[in-house]
């Protein structure tokens, strides 16, 4: 068995190598589509400000570049991120060699061309009013069909893996890969190709946004988590017997959220009340994964040693993230408190909190772990990842507490006007530039540098 | 895969830079056996698994509870919590009376006076059956049935002066209106059903109130000649 | 758990469940709502949308409204919506049943629109409205949905018109039968 991987060299392993081109191929676009998505974020804040920036035509308006803005993200950066992170894990993990990958890349090459063709529709007026459903529908099949290539590959390496062990990241790796062109297909039928009546449109919608945050995202980067911590750390999971209790009542409960984020709206009150009692069941399956997650990391002083790898680092803000995002969204779905936030930028604050302080600082930590392996070249410069890390970290912390405070002070009457994001915007992209110069150094690099580990 | 699997309760330090302790296989190995022993090297984990079960079981409990309050009968038109539960009706559609249901809950309001054969006792409670206060004016026994009624009165030609309760006041108006069509329908009866809007209207107009007395009801609808 | 089939099986099963305990029941309990009179006899609510304003409600998806706007009034119980004005009762399932699209949103960087035709006076007040939003509110100028006619005067183009015309359109002002109106 290949033990290559674990020695100070940079030599790429076999299996590494067997997805190292489509996994570089999906990170790389997805680090494409973050920029251009944390530069749209920056428009949209200034035009909240100012709102003759960019005003004067239809092309950026506002609500184009908000949506266009959405899907880039979602689409652009989480998903193709995804697409690498699952595929590279789930073969880590079985040891399965790729034979045929290039097949992903096809998949991948799909999946960005429809985003693009998609997103041009956007500008262009041409789209629908659901956030992350706006793309037409006929992209929707390309998209699918582009899904399918690019991301069942780690079904494949599962089910042919040489080891018979199973670990609890690739059941989430799994459960996520098949529930998202369920969704996917689900919901285009039911809202685009054949509108359900009325307000049960509202209804898939939330279903889809909800499972598609919860089901793809989180479970996703949630598997990761379950790896970096016992690899990083050299621990087992503490309470790791709990972990599929976990899974399962994540899986089942997750879904059944979605209407508690449609409280007070024209839908039967037990519809609401049950998304209610799943918004707290939810805290279920983040208690077991925060005893899972801290559990291992507290052991021997773990958080200050995990503080001092790249990786860890990242990781332990997303899960200081995870569970400040359940105790909230369990708390806010009550009727009471949740009639307060509801429209205002807490929700925002919500939704980025999950999406980008949990998801995408995992993936962020992963890449520093994966790109090495896959090009074979340590990162460019430790500089750059200490300044990605700080402006990030600071960026999200900042815009939480302008949108979860500004959203509660609109709510409760104190204040009119719509926080404005403006600073944690620019210090995101500012991050996020940083990392893109790093991730695209090692990229496009040639096989040759040096031997240093930049590992902060 | 011959090298031992690092045992989970020394664990190592991480080690600097960027050489990875753990491989892969072994981590997968390592945490399979765990979730096969399902033992926990830590003392203080063991108690974990029952305190899990109770607080499982008491969320379900919760769930149910709060489902069951907070879900308006699981009623499709129902969009707000506090808004008076009968309104969740759809719409102007015609209530159909339902003498099934109101022979059942005169049997359980009535009948202990009046008897399930209509005749009430004579002397003590007044008869229904080919009842001119019954089958006459709507307006009049849903009146007796919401306010209750006391006094002297003469029905069939025999004088009564007994008490009524407000049995009515604790019905709900679909429930009264089936009452009422059960009580003008059977035994010989032979009067009009009456509708549940009729008796909210009713509801609404005497307001709550004491009882009647008999002659202040006939004030109000005076008996039909028969 | 080491079986693939199994694990596909429990994932379907979980959304399965959610699918078939909201979505399909909601369906059954929903999907063939229709229009109601307010009162006996009367015209059947909602109102039938010109053909003008099927066209406008296309114009407010594509410039992406619904990013800053909610069509959706709440109930007393339920935050204070009718307190703030936005409707004088709580929107109803029933209100949406012509919708091709549904357009509920769920950030309200401005007001709720779903009785803004109610509301407002006339239509050249939206095309004003639309052309210089109040200043300093977040709302941006459309002002490119007007052309400059002859006589230096703006003139909305058909977008404009339709636009207008579907935001007239948006009322609920009448009584349904999940939710009367306080007389
Ligand atoms: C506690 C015993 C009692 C119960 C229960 C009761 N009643 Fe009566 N009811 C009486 C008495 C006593 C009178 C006569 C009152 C008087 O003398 O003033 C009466 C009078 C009436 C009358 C007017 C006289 C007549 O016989 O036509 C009607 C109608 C009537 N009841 C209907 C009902 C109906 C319907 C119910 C069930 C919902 C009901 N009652 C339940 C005791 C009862
Ligand atoms: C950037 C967010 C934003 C976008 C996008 C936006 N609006 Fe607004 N809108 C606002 C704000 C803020 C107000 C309140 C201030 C004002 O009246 O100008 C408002 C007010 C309104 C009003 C007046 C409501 C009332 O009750 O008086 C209407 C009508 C309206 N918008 C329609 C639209 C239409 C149509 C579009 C799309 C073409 C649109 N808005 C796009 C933010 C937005």
């Amino acid at each position: 068995m290949s033990q290559d991987s674990y020695r100070p060299s940079f030599n790429i392993s076999r299996v590494d190598a067997s997805v190292a081109q489509p996994v570089r191929l999906f990170f790389a676009s997805a680090f494409l589509w973050l920029m251009l998505a944390s530069i749209l974020s920056v428009i949209t804040a200034i035009q909240l400000k100012d709102v003759s920036f960019l005003g004067g035509c239809s092309l950026t308006t506002y609500g184009r570049l908000k949506a266009l803005e959405g899907n880039l993200f979602a689409y652009g950066w989480v998903t193709n991120a995804l697409f690498g992170l699952n595929l590279w894990l789930m073969s880590s993990l079985t040891r399965f060699e790729f034979k045929n990958a290039w097949l992903a890349n096809v998949g991948g090459v799909v999946w960005n061309l429809t985003l693009t063709y998609g997103a041009i529709q956007i500008i262009m007026g041409n789209m629908n009013g659901l956030s992350l459903l706006e793309m037409p529908k006929e992209v929707a099949v390309a998209s699918f069909v582009g899904f399918l290539f690019a991301a069942l590959w780690p079904v494949v390496a599962f089910s042919r893996r040489p080891t018979g062990h199973v670990y609890v990241s690739q059941w989430y790796i799994l459960g996520s890969t098949f529930v998202f062109p369920i969704i996917f297909a689900l919901t285009q039928l039911l809202v685009l190709w054949c509108p359900a009546q009325g307000v049960l449109q509202a209804l898939v919608h939330s279903w889809f946004h909800q499972n598609f945050y919860l089901l793809w995202f989180a479970s996703s980067a949630i598997a990761a988590v379950y790896y970096f911590i016992p690899k990083e750390s050299g621990r087992t999971v503490s309470a790791y017997y709990l972990s599929s209790v976990g899974f399962w009542t994540f899986f089942l409960v997750a879904s059944w959220t979605s209407p508690a984020t449609l409280l007070g709206s024209p839908l039967p009150l037990w519809v609401q009340s049950a998304g209610v009692v799943a918004a707290i069941l939810m805290l279920i399956p983040l208690v077991i994964l925060a005893i899972n997650f801290l559990g291992t990391l507290s052991w021997n002083r773990g958080i200050s040693q995990s503080w001092n790898n790249t990786t860890l680092r990242f990781v332990l803000v997303a899960i200081f993230a995870l569970i400040l995002w359940g105790a909230l969204f369990a708390t806010f779905s009550t009727r009471g408190l949740n009639a307060v936030i509801r429209f205002t930028s807490f929700n925002t604050g919500l939704e980025h909190l999950l999406t980008y302080s949990f998801v995408s600082f995992v993936i962020f930590g992963a890449t520093y772990f994966i790109l090495p392996k896959v090009t074979g070249i340590s990162w460019l410069s430790s500089k750059l990842v200490h300044l990605h890390f700080w402006s990030c970290a600071i960026g999200t912390v900042s815009l939480l507490i302008i949108t979860l405070l500004g959203g509660w002070q609109q709510g409760s009457g104190l204040r009119a006007d719509w926080p404005s994001v403006i600073f944690p915007s620019v210090l995101l992209l500012i991050g996020h530039i940083a990392f893109g110069i790093n991730a695209f150094g090692m990229l496009t690099a040639k096989l040759s540098s040096g031997h240093e580990s930049t590992h902060a | 895969m011959t090298d031992q699997h690092h045992s989970p309760d020394q664990p190592r330090r991480p080690s600097a830079g960027d050489s990875h302790s753990v491989s892969d296989s072994r981590l997968v190995e390592a945490h399979s056996h765990l979730a096969r022993d399902k033992e926990e090297p830590k003392e203080g984990f063991s108690l974990l698994p029952i305190i899990v079960v109770f607080i499982f079981c008491g969320f379900g409990f919760w769930a149910g509870l709060y489902l069951t309050r907070n879900a308006a009968g699981f009623s499709p038109s129902a969009f707000d919590l506090s808004a008076p539960r009968e309104v969740a009706s759809d719409g102007p559609k015609a209530f159909e009376p339902d003498l099934a249901k109101g022979e059942k809950l005169f049997l359980q309001q009535c009948a202990s006076c009046h008897q399930a054969n209509g005749l009430g006792v004579p002397g003590a409670f007044p008869p229904l059956a080919n009842s001119a206060w019954a089958t006459g004016s709507e307006d009049r026994i849903i009146k007796i049935i919401l306010a209750g009624i006391a006094g002297e009165m003469e029905v069939n030609g025999m004088k009564y002066n007994g008490n009524m309760p407000n049995i009515g006041a604790g019905l709900k108006d679909a429930q009264v209106a089936n009452i009422v069509s059960y009580v003008r329908s059977a035994w010989g009866n032979q009067a009009e059903a009456v509708m549940d809007t009729k008796v909210a209207e009713v509801r609404k107009a005497i307001g709550s109130r004491g009882q009647y007395s008999p002659k202040e009801i006939l004030e109000q609808h005076p008996l039909e000649a028969k | 758990m080491k079986n693939i089939k199994l694990i596909f099986a429990g994932v379907l099963f979980t959304l399965s469940a959610s699918f078939i305990g909201i979505l399909l029941s909601g369906r059954v309990q929903l999907g063939s709502l229709g229009r109601a009179p307010a009162e006996e006899g009367g015209p059947l609510f909602p109102l039938r949308e010109p053909g003008l304003a099927i066209q406008g409600r296309q114009v407010y998806i594509s410039l992406g409204c619904v990013a800053c706007h909610t069509q959706q009034v709440r109930p007393a119980s339920q935050g204070s919506d009718i307190a703030k004005g936005y409707g004088p009762r709580h929107s109803v399932a029933r209100d949406y049943v012509l919708q091709s699209s549904v357009l509920l949103g769920s950030q309200r960087i401005g007001p709720d629109l779903a009785n803004y035709g109610a509301r407002v006076s006339s239509e050249n007040e939206i095309h004003a409205h639309l052309r210089s939003p109040k200043a300093g509110s977040a709302m941006p100028s459309y002002d490119f949905l007007y052309t400059t006619g002859k006589d230096g005067a703006k003139v909305p183009t058909e977008k404009a018109t339709a636009l207008v015309a579907y935001l007239k359109s948006l009322k609920i002002d009448y009584s349904s039968p999940e939710a009367k109106l306080n007389q």
